[in-house]
């Protein structure tokens, strides 16, 4: 794997430790995580932040009620009675290419899904919306393409799944994470030889919403989906 | 001195709870669960109540699933990836934020569980686990000597479970000091140091 060079921004990171950043932001990062060793080990890190933090708090004593009751349901509890894990799901499809986090949207592969034509060198298929109302989509230019120059009117989260592309400020390949906010005006090219593959989160209008807010009034959010 | 005594009287109660975990995993042991329950039940419930004061039937509630899930989950620990207190913290997180899904006014079509779940690791080699370890220690005294300001913001984001932005609204501070308070509590924490 090659060296990665742009990961999340720390801040990110610490609020996706956290756990209180919006989860299309959160699928980035997570996206990252699998390709990024040294990010792993960072969250580590900052996940036992978060652990010395909770500590630190002063205890609320719990109930002999609320122990009987944990104790009284400890028999019934199943691996899936609310505590899915994907384990298994996760290990049939070891060889797939598409990232163990995107898989509840992708099931069969990058091929399979339905993609629709932006421009000449651009495809795109979106995957889901959060409830801030962020898009969620992949977004696919064929080698040597390029975007159309745009700037945003929220802020864009960019993970390079497959290929690689450049723009006005470098060159980036797999793996790597890329924040671009509004002000940024910026026209990618995919590299040459291969076709680029990315997961790009783009966030609504930044005027209404405030960029990491997970509330959204229902009115702009109407007017806002596209 | 009293400092040393208190950290190795921390180190020797973590100790403790994990051989308890370990009687879980192995035995099924309900009386080790019972401790397990005793230390960590009261500090789920302070988690939960920072971010909803006066909310106790959600701390309830944070405390049966997390727990729920270390009496499932007690042989997949794994402490070379994280110490007891900090899987601890991060299935608590995990539940908050899978209650919050569930809870929302405002939908999201994003499964958490694919999410935060087990991001696996080949877990650390040696030279890897020493560095993790120094990682730890310069956090729990770092943590001590950081000024009000930056400790007050982490814990807004870690406890509260605040965005920046909502941090930066309640602080009344620009988005960017928040941003930059964060970054400097990491550094003087030395969270991001490659040693
Ligand atoms: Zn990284």
């Amino acid at each position: 794997m090659e060296k990665i060079s742009n990961h999340p921004q720390q801040e990110l990171m610490a609020a996706y430790s956290a756990g209180s950043l919006p989860l299309s932001q959160a699928l980035c990062i997570s996206t990252h995580l699998e390709h990024c060793p040294e990010c792993v080990r960072k969250l580590q890190r900052l996940d036992h932040v978060g652990s010395e933090l909770m500590q630190q708090l002063k205890p609320a004593p719990a109930s002999s009620e609320l122990r009987d009751k944990l104790f009284a349901r400890l028999d019934s509890l199943t691996e899936d009675s609310g505590t899915e894990d994907s384990v298994e799901k996760v290990d049939q499809d070891a060889d797939s290419a598409v990232p163990k986090c995107l898989r509840q949207f992708v099931d069969e592969g990058f091929d399979k899904l339905q993609w629709k034509r932006v421009s000449a060198d651009i495809q795109s298929v979106q995957l889901c919306r959060d409830s801030n109302g962020a898009r969620v989509e992949l977004l696919k230019i064929r080698p040597g393409g390029s975007a159309i120059k745009h700037t945003h009117l929220g802020d864009e989260y960019t993970v390079i799944l497959e290929g690689g592309f450049s723009d006005e400020s470098g060159l980036y390949g797999e793996g790597d994470f890329l924040f671009r906010d509004n002000s940024d005006e910026h026209t990618p090219v995919a590299t040459q030889h291969r076709e680029c593959l990315c997961l790009a989160v783009t966030e609504g209008p930044i005027q209404f919403t405030g960029v990491f807010s997970r509330l959204l009034n229902p009115f702009v959010r109407r007017n806002f989906a596209l | 001195m009293a400092f040393m005594a208190h950290k190795r009287s921390s180190e020797d109660k973590l100790t403790a709870l994990k051989a308890c975990l370990t009687r879980v995993a192995e035995d099924r042991d309900r009386g080790a669960f019972a401790e397990l329950f005793n230390h960590y039940a009261p500090l789920i419930r302070a988690y939960s109540l920072a971010r909803e004061p006066g909310a106790d039937l959600v701390a309830d509630e944070l405390v049966q699933e997390v727990l729920s899930r270390v009496w499932l989950k007690a042989d997949k620990y794994n402490e070379r990836l994280a110490n007891l207190n900090t899987w601890i913290f991060t299935l608590a997180r995990n539940c908050r934020i899978d209650y919050l899904r569930r809870n929302s006014r405002y939908v999201t079509e994003i499964d958490p569980t694919d999410i935060f779940n087990d991001i696996e690791d080949e877990g650390p080699g040696p030279f890897q686990q020493v560095q993790q370890t120094r990682a730890e220690e310069s956090i729990h005294t770092g943590l001590k000597q950081l000024p009000q300001e930056q400790a007050e913001i982490l814990r807004k984001v870690y406890l509260e479970g605040k965005t920046h932005q909502q941090t930066s609204d309640e602080l009344k501070l620009p988005l960017g000091t928040v941003k930059s308070r964060v970054r400097l509590a990491l550094k003087k924490l030395e969270v991001l140091i490659e040693r």
